[in-house]
């Protein structure tokens, strides 16, 4: 009896995660077969699944109109610029806090983390005009510094929260073995901390494909901005095509969801990790 | 001793110098190891915030007039009516963290309890956080506009005689704007709170079976006063997420319309900067105002903390 | 596998670090730099399809390179034209503002006139006699004030456009028989809405109408001096019954239901002009090709906005328009003469006409004909064209900076009754007294 209705529980509980699922997938559902129809037949009926002939020429016309390749290539060449520069600083800086033991290190590291809470739009003017008066502007450079410092706090809590539980024994030994401080982060830190190295990739990938406000502030011309800047100057066209608006989301969408679907494991174990600090 | 003087003087020759200690040496190693950190944050993070702070007491035009005005632009911002219709669109948005936190808890319980395709959920679920917030504020806006799918089917359902416009009228476009920021993080709070809860031995929830708790009392009572310490710190980010992230979704739902009824602080800076900049001084006074609110409400959020874990043990 | 992996990763880190550096722009001798809006300027809503050196201007600027050997243009397109306003003031702080900006005229260079430079000593006199448009490009519109630009690209004109099949089957004819008055006016709307067709369909998300047709009636019964004072805190918002009678009327068109009920946020209103689900919109002169291709040639209609005071001394029988883009020079540029050759260059006939064959444009130069033009006679093109000496000025180019901000932000609450006109008009008050130096 009892394990019948245990089962009915189980039952239940699935019905409800579907019933929640489908209520996740559904506006992505609704920007996917939209992004079929042609403009008039979106209007007549949105809710249809479209009819033939599927109008693949949006996603078309995404690509050879709105260029979104081009867009494709400038955020990823700013994405990689960062995350570059972001590892480098970040593994450095964590190992300090982490394993080398300095006078202050804990001033420094409570300063450092107190940055997280200003926000982008604070000091948005005053670096605008920094970053201007520095030829910053409408360059990858810009972008990219930005990013380096809005990022910069979390990333070094993270990695010095994983390099903190790599054995001192470990690094004493290799130090033993002659490696200087170059080949202790090569050798010991990076391939025991890799968890933290490929988590801070995967998260800011994503994170620095979405974002809006600081390329659509720093980098305005038009064959270098990113992805999303162009998307939300579509958007706001009083033109309105939204099917072929769907179609440049959706295709806008794919890089960041295939890093997630082929890295989750890594996503996930972050989360719930940095969630029992 | 000083290294240059050297030998000439009569001191100890070169050779006989002392080496920095393994100590020394491992102090020069981390100070140079965190510069490159520090020297980015205080030219682009401290900075800018120093010439904020200086520039909100100017009435610079963004051009070349910059003439001292003390507090005027404060004055005039806390006197206005419109800076306070933005801290309370701020305020009223906070309505999503209670919202999220409570379906957020229930979610992850729902999946700790492991059942068949719980990993699948899970990763379906924080697929929201994996698309960007203009996406889905453009998807937002479509389905809640006028003649957009949300009313079709409240029509259809008998809902609603005449349809409304959602983002027309203050209270249901700030309802649709917190509706939105949920479904969006809610996938990412379920997470967390599933890592709270698998910090709990299962011991604990079964003895609470073997007592007769229900799964409603197993969650509420249970639960939720050992994952104290995981929802401070979803809610904490959550909160400084409410006052800094939600320019993205704004922009694309609302633009701060109709008039400025949807418009938050920050998005205020955003207009008040790059689409009429006429008095940056202004500007950046709301910043320095946006930083202050964000400091106290993370005091007061940490405050209020430390007299919960108090009171709960 | 993983070490594949690692390599792979690292690979694109460097690669993308190389990328980065070489974004950088580099500054080279004898080079103009222009920034020119992505739309509505010289660059036509149909050649965004197409590749960037396919575009009208970018072979215009190949053109000036072969006439000037030693001289490169490079063409920056600015996808958001009201934002390039607050980067030009920007890029000229730290010293680096583009040679040639196409920005809006009156006010908006007004109030960045600390970074244009003045170019009243290059412009040939025979652009000074054979365009028009200088006025509104006259330090804050005096007859004898610096010029701070060149009125450019084309004169554009705005009017209210209608759907003739829907109008003819509410029995109405605008072409013999358009409505002149306001009671007429509000007859018609009534015929049309009665036939069971919305009879017009805005989007004052952002206010495209008031701006296009409604501010005239304001303008005609107030006159321009009396808005420029109400900016100035000279006169009051509160206080100037043209202004109040103007927003009476607009909120009136909705609550009488002659509009779309969402049309303070509605985003969608050209595509439903276009799918024939609204009798009238407002649009400008260079939406008419778009419009035409989509309704169909015979089927598109224009009529300017009735008089709402037929004895106005201002202006009567007009409509909104005039040259709402200034082509600037910035105080920075190093090739101030090369600017001006190239921005009269563009205003030369040849090359007016070229541009007019991309975009349905009331042409800058006073010796073109619609002929010339190839509008055929009694089209709906040659209409528009008859309207190029007979127009009143943007009326928010004249609005100071600030003020026309909360204009545009508070006025569509207007419409939909949100606001009363009387409240809108003092908190238009308190933004000009905020602004009085």
């Amino acid at each position: 009896m009892s394990r019948i209705r245990a089962a009915s529980g189980k039952l239940v509980i699935f019905l409800v995660q579907c019933a929640i699922a489908l209520s996740f997938l559904y506006p992505l559902y609704f920007m996917a077969i939209n992004s079929l129809k042609s403009r008039p037949g979106y209007y007549t009926n949105p809710f249809a699944l479209p009819r033939a002939p599927l109008q693949f020429v949006n996603f078309g016309a995404m690509v050879s109109q709105f260029k979104i390749l081009l867009l494709f290539r400038n955020t990823f060449i700013i994405c990689a610029a960062t995350l570059a520069l972001l590892i480098l600083l970040g593994v450095v800086a964590s190992y300090a806090f982490a394993k080398l033991r300095f006078r202050w290190s804990q001033a420094v590291y409570l300063a450092i983390v107190i940055t997280l809470f200003i926000p982008a739009q604070v000091t948005m003017i005053p670096m605008y005009v920094l970053f201007a008066r520095a030829g910053l502007v409408d360059t990858y450079w810009g972008v990219v510094l930005a990013y380096l410092a809005q990022f910069i706090p979390e990333v070094v809590m993270l990695m010095t929260a994983y390099f903190r539980s790599i054995p001192n024994e470990i690094i004493e030994a290799s130090e033993i073995d002659g490696c200087g401080y170059w080949q202790v982060i090569r050798h010991v830190i990076v391939p025991t901390g890799r968890a933290a190295v490929f988590l801070t990739i995967i998260f800011y990938f994503i994170v620095m494909w979405n974002d809006l406000f600081i390329p659509m502030v720093l980098l305005r011309k038009m064959d270098m901005r990113t992805v999303m800047v162009a998307l939300a100057g579509l958007i706001a066209r009083y033109t309105g095509d939204p099917p072929y608006q769907f179609a440049g989301l959706l295709l806008s969408a794919i890089p960041a969801l295939l890093v997630y679907v082929v890295f989750q494991q890594y996503i996930i174990k972050g989360l719930t990790a940095g969630a029992i600090k | 001793m000083h290294p240059r003087r050297g030998p000439r003087h009569g001191t100890a020759p070169c050779s006989l110098r002392t080496p920095l200690t393994r100590r020394q040496l491992r102090q020069r190693q981390a100070i140079l190891s965190v510069l490159p950190v520090i020297v980015v944050l205080l030219a682009i993070r401290a900075y800018p915030i120093v010439t904020a702070a200086a520039k909100s007491l100017t009435n610079w035009n963004g051009l070349f007039t910059s003439d001292f005005v003390g507090l005027a632009n404060y004055v005039r911002l806390l006197k206005g009516a419109v800076f306070w219709k933005l801290v309370r669109n701020n305020f009223v948005l906070l309505l999503n963290v209670p919202i999220q936190v409570f379906l957020g808890l229930v979610v992850a319980v729902l999946l700790h309890e492991r059942v068949w395709g719980w990993r699948f959920f899970r990763s379906l679920y924080y697929i929201p956080q994996i698309i960007s917030a203009v996406i889905i504020g453009y998807l937002f806006r479509t389905l809640f506009s006028m003649d957009g799918p949300v009313n079709i089917v409240a029509a259809r359902l008998g809902l609603m005689p005449v349809p409304l416009e959602w983002l027309g009228d203050t209270a249901t476009a700030l309802g649709v704007i917190v509706f939105c920021l949920v479904w969006s993080s809610l996938g990412w709070m379920a997470i967390v709170f599933m890592g709270g809860l698998s910090a709990i031995p299962d011991s604990v929830f079964e003895a609470a079976r073997i007592d007769g708790a229900g799964f409603w009392r197993r969650t509420f009572q249970v639960a939720v006063p050992m994952l104290a310490r995981v929802l401070e710190y979803a809610v904490m980010l959550s909160i400084v997420w409410t006052f800094t992230g939600l320019f993205p979704f704004i922009f694309s739902l609302t633009r701060g319309g109709p008039g400025y009824e949807t418009t938050t602080l920050d998005y205020m800076i955003y207009i008040k900067s790059f689409v009429s900049g006429v008095n940056l001084g202004e500007a950046c006074a709301i910043a320095v105002l946006l930083l202050v609110i964000i400091l106290a409400l993370t005091v007061v959020e940490m405050k209020a903390t430390n007299a919960v874990e108090d009171w709960s043990e | 596998m993983r070490k594949l992996l690692n390599i792979i990763v690292l690979l694109a880190l460097v690669l993308g670090l190389l990328l980065a550096v070489s974004g950088c722009a580099k500054k080279e001798p004898k080079k103009l730099t222009v920034w020119v809006p992505a739309r509505d300027a010289y660059i036509g809503p149909d050649e965004q399809k197409k590749a960037q050196e396919e575009w009208y201007i970018s072979q215009a600027f190949r053109r000036f390179e072969k006439a000037n050997p030693g001289v490169t243009v490079e063409l920056v397109a600015q996808s958001d034209a009201a934002a390039s306003h607050q980067l030009f003031k920007a890029a000229a702080v730290a010293g680096n503002a583009p040679d040639v900006g196409v920005l809006w005229s009156g006010q908006y260079i007004f109030g960045i006139k600390d970074a244009i430079r003045p170019i009243d000593d290059l412009v040939p006199k025979a652009d000074l006699e054979g365009l028009v448009g200088w006025e509104t490009v006259r330090e804050d519109f005096k007859p004898d004030g610096k010029i701070l630009g060149y009125g450019a690209y084309a004169v554009t004109l705005c009017f209210m456009f209608y759907n003739k099949d829907l109008v003819q089957k509410a029995g109405l004819d605008f072409e013999a028989n358009p409505p002149r008055t306001m009671a007429d006016f509000d007859a018609a709307l009534e015929k049309i809405k009665k036939t069971g067709v919305l009879p017009m369909v805005f989007d004052e998300s952002f206010p495209w109408f008031n701006l296009q047709v409604a501010v005239y009636w304001w303008y005609q019964l107030s006159g321009p001096d009396r808005i420029i004072k109400d900016c100035l805190g000279e006169e009051k918002f509160s206080e100037d019954k043209g202004l109040l009678a103007m927003l009476d009327y607009y909120h009136a068109l909705w609550k009488k239901g002659y509009v779309n009920r969402d049309a303070a946020t509605s985003t969608d209103y050209w595509a439903k002009f276009l799918q024939g689900k609204a009798a009238m919109t407002a649009g400008i002169s260079t939406t008419l090709t778009e419009a035409l291709a989509a309704l169909g040639d015979e089927n598109v209609g224009v009529i300017a906005p009735p008089d709402m005071d037929p004895n106005s001394p201002y202006a009567t029988g007009r409509v909104v328009g005039g040259t709402g883009g200034a082509v600037v020079v910035s105080k920075n540029s190093k090739n101030p003469e090369l600017a001006v050759k190239l921005i009269s260059f563009l205003c030369s006939k040849p090359e007016s006409l070229e541009l007019l064959k991309h975009q349905t444009f009331v042409p800058i130069r006073k010796d073109i004909t619609p002929a010339e033009m190839g509008y055929a006679p009694g089209s709906v093109q040659e209409k528009v064209f008859t309207y190029k000496d007979n127009y009143i000025y943007f009326v928010d180019n004249i609005l100071t900076p600030g003020v026309v901000d909360e204009y545009y932000k508070l006025v569509p609450l207007v419409l939909v009754g949100k606001m009363t006109p009387l409240d809108f008009a003092k908190a238009m008050d308190a933004k000009a007294a905020e602004l009085k130096k």
